[in-house]
């Protein structure tokens, strides 16, 4: 298989959210003494990339951009420890503390953007649901984030996103941070009014705007 | 040696010993003899002929109703008669309880009829207009738990004009057999009406029924004005958070879509509203909160919790609806947070209480609750559906109302044939619609089982300017996986699985219309056996009316809400995989 046809087949694979053939073609390529960051950026990359247009345009689903997210981790995981640690560190895009906030359950979305930033090259610290606001604090403080992402589905809990801003403030670090605020509630308008630096109206939206914050779009 | 006691015409011998009552002896014998005012001779709804045999003694408050309706001593009332020597009597069908069916579609169950608002007409002879402290002790006498209260708290006394009879005649209205809520002038025993309302997130509907007969004297059905602050739920209480303005902006909302149904349905049977003295009302546990304005705060974040379950009767006054300010107003009180009295209501008109083995209730309205009876317990879980199923938030939907499309099937040459209510051109889709084009679009290969519309076009023609839309078809299959995973999840919570199940029962407010097939062919309900699934429509609004008409059901109810575990889907740790894989369209069991 010459290069071309491989990384059109890692890309497919991504598409088709096989995740046992994206890690088997990560796997081929050490094997054979390939670069894994070429492999990263000319394979898999573009696989995730047309997900987001297939998504966009209504064929593909919550199932489908799961699964594709899944594959994309599965060769992520294989590659990652391959890369040479300076390259490994360039290739990331940076660490992002995530969670639904205090009071709120729902975690499908958060879930999803987890995958899919992790997927796109993120690190991700996935805090859960029902997250306090200090926790958030706690985590990216001990962790060195860039980004702090909260997801809220309640018109209710939403409120918590601007109570973390606040806390930020007053603590002084406000500056240490890109937050990054998201949920089917959250609104682009909402976002302004409370100051935050990133929203996203789906889960590929919200990856669009961490890779803005990380000036890596 | 026991009289013997002979009814007619069937000459049927009906076991009884001396000196007991007539009413008891025919109801251990199973005859539905009608003891509305509890055998206390207030009512005169038991009145039996003495067909031949020594006329036993008569009692004051029998000579009472007698005199008063202008009757023959041989005309008796059946709860005051002592039997002491043989006799034959016959029972007009005036004086025997209708049977009252459950529901109008599906299983019916018979239940007594015994509702908790009585009207006693009764009579006093007094020189001139009667006192309040007279009229009280004649109704004292009669009915000796009577709860009059103070003197301040006393309803006014009407002028009453004179009967033939001589007799100044009064009706007391009374709640629950205890409490007087009420008088009127003259005998208006009659005219007694009750409000059985589903008070849904969606739709409204009210039921009129006669008080008196248990008859249903029509229904009428609308939006939830409401619906302006948000079409789901959860909308609706993030509008009302912590905002009492918006609160009662929300009341008012029900009450004035409540209102305008009851005023079209009184108008119609000309009825007028003193004479509706009391309303049961079914919904989830935030609409019965915000209808009675009482804050949902607690309902708006983890750990979620209402201000109550079971909320006490309240004087109608205190509501706003139209309907006498004097009568009663009930909740059917809430299982959990998410598992309201609508469930408690359809678990009760379902008859689930009664029936062995191990069955489903699943109601499919904005929420999408269902309810498991296994063995004796029961358990309860609710899924946020949104709005498809009620034909809301789709690009063409609308209620089930005269021109939706209600039912489609594809036709011999392969083209779609659609009914539409009222039989109008096709303006809309309603939520049984949207199964039926769904099955009939996944058959013909137009939408895939992961919900991608084939045609570039991303629409599905259904009329003349009538289609489905990528999006509809992504409510439907978000709709349809938030209940295929609740189903799943309280039955691996049971330890069940389908085919541990007897029936599923199938209700919502589309009625009976919906299409059981399809709705397994897209994989909303699981495949069972013919004869294991049965659509039983509006349960809620039936529960409801058994409420109104029964006290017996409206105390099982109560006492069922307390039992039913709240199964809380969230918690479930795997929830999330189960409803990604839930999202497929496909059959399963």
């Amino acid at each position: 298989m010459d290069m071309t046809t491989t990384f059109q087949a890692m890309t497919q694979a991504v598409v088709d959210g096989d995740r046992d053939k994206a890690a088997g073609l990560a796997r081929d390529v050490l094997a054979r003494g390939g670069d894994p960051q070429e492999a990263i950026e000319n394979g898999f990359i573009p696989g995730i990339q047309k997900v987001g247009v297939l998504w966009e345009s209504g064929e593909y689903f919550l199932p489908e951009l799961l699964a594709s997210a899944e594959a994309m981790k599965a060769a992520m995981a294989v590659l990652r420890p391959a890369l040479e640690t300076g390259r490994a560190a360039a290739l990331s895009l940076g660490k992002v503390v995530l969670g639904t906030i205090e009071g709120d359950i729902h975690d499908i979305g958060k879930n999803l953007v987890a995958a899919l930033l992790s997927a796109n090259g993120f690190e991700v610290v996935d805090l859960g649901a029902d997250v306090k606001i200090e926790r958030f604090i706690s985590a990216a403080e001990e962790s060195g984030a860039a980004i702090i992402g909260l997801s809220a589905l309640l018109t209710t809990t939403m409120l918590g996103q601007r109570r973390l801003l606040e806390e930020l403030k007053s603590r002084g670090i406000r500056e240490k941070y890109k937050v990054l605020v998201g949920g089917a509630p959250v609104t682009r308008k909402w976002a302004d009014d409370i100051g935050a630096d990133g929203y996203g109206e789906n889960a590929l939206a919200a990856v669009q705007a961490a890779k803005a914050l990380t000036g890596r779009r | 040696m026991s009289p013997r006691l002979i009814l007619l015409p069937e000459g049927r011998e009906i076991p009884c010993s001396e000196g007991e009552s007539l009413g008891e002896a025919l109801t251990r014998a199973g005859i539905p003899i009608s003891l509305y005012c509890g055998g206390r001779g207030a009512c005169g709804k038991c009145l039996v002929e003495v067909a031949s045999g020594p006329v036993p003694e008569i009692d004051g408050r029998e000579r009472r109703i007698l005199e008063f309706r202008g009757l023959p001593e041989s005309t008796r009332l059946a709860c005051r008669l002592r039997v002491r020597d043989d006799l034959s009597i016959r029972i007009p069908p005036s004086s025997l309880v209708p049977s009252m069916p459950i529901l109008v579609a599906g299983k019916q169950r018979p239940f007594a009829f015994n509702p908790a608002l009585k009207k006693i007409a009764f009579g006093l002879r007094t020189a001139g207009p009667p006192s309040a402290g007279e009229v009280i002790s004649v109704l004292r006498s009669l009915w000796p738990e009577l709860e009059t209260g103070s003197a301040a708290d006393l309803p006014c006394l009407p002028e009453a004009p004179l009967h033939p009879s001589g007799e100044h005649v009064f009706t007391a209205v009374v709640y629950d057999d205890r409490e007087l809520l009420d008088f009127e002038a003259g005998d208006t025993s009659a005219r007694i009406f009750g409000l059985a309302i589903d008070l849904g997130t969606t739709t409204l509907v009210v039921e009129l029924v006669d008080l008196s007969s248990g008859r249903s004297l029509g229904t009428a059905a609308g939006l939830n004005g409401q619906a302006s602050f948000g079409a789901d739920v959860v909308s609706r209480i993030s509008a009302a958070f912590g905002n009492p303005g918006r609160l009662e902006e929300l009341r008012a909302a029900v009450i004035r879509s409540l209102n305008e149904l009851v005023r079209d349905l009184l108008g119609r049977q000309e009825v007028a509203p003193s004479e509706v003295v009391d309303a049961v009302l079914a919904g989830n546990t935030a609409m019965n909160h915000m209808f009675l304005g009482v804050s949902v705060d607690g309902l708006a974040v983890a750990p979620f919790e209402g201000a109550y379950l079971d909320h006490p009767a309240l004087a109608a006054r205190e509501t706003g609806l139209v309907m006498n300010p004097r009568g009663r107003v009930s909740l059917v009180p809430n299982i959990g947070s998410f598992v309201g009295g609508d469930i408690t209501a359809g678990l009760i008109a379902g008859g689930l209480e009664e029936l062995t083995g191990r069955r489903l209730f699943i109601d499919l309205g904005t929420n999408g609750e269902i309810a498991l009876k296994n063995g004796e317990r029961f358990a309860a879980t609710s899924t946020a559906a949104g709005p498809a199923f009620e034909g809301m938030t789709l690009s063409c939907g609308m209620l089930a109302l005269p021109g939706a499309v209600y039912k489609a099937s594809a036709g011999r040459d392969g083209q779609l044939d659609v009914e539409t209510v009222g039989g109008l051109p096709p303006k809309g889709i309603c939520g049984t619609g949207l199964i039926d084009l769904l099955a009939e679009a996944l058959a013909a290969g137009k939408v895939t089982t992961g919900g991608q519309v084939v045609d570039k076009s991303r629409r599905l023609p259904v009329a003349q300017g009538v289609s489905l839309t990528q999006q509809d078809v992504r409510e439907l299959q978000l709709a349809a996986a938030a209940v295929k995973t609740g189903i799943r999840m309280i039955l691996e919570d049971e330890g069940l699985t389908v085919a541990d199940l007897d029936e599923i029962l199938v209700a919502g407010a589309f009625g009976t219309s919906l299409n059981s097939e399809n709705a397994m062919k897209i994989g909303l309900l699981p495949r069972l056996e013919a004869g294991k699934l049965t659509v039983i429509g509006n349960a809620s609004l039936a529960g409801a009316r058994a409420f109104l008409l029964s006290r017996s059901e409206r105390r099982r109810g109560e006492s069922l809400a307390r039992r039913v575990r709240h199964v809380a889907l969230a918690k479930g740790g795997d929830f999330q995989s189960k409803f990604i894989e839930a999202l497929e369209f496909k059959e399963w069991t």
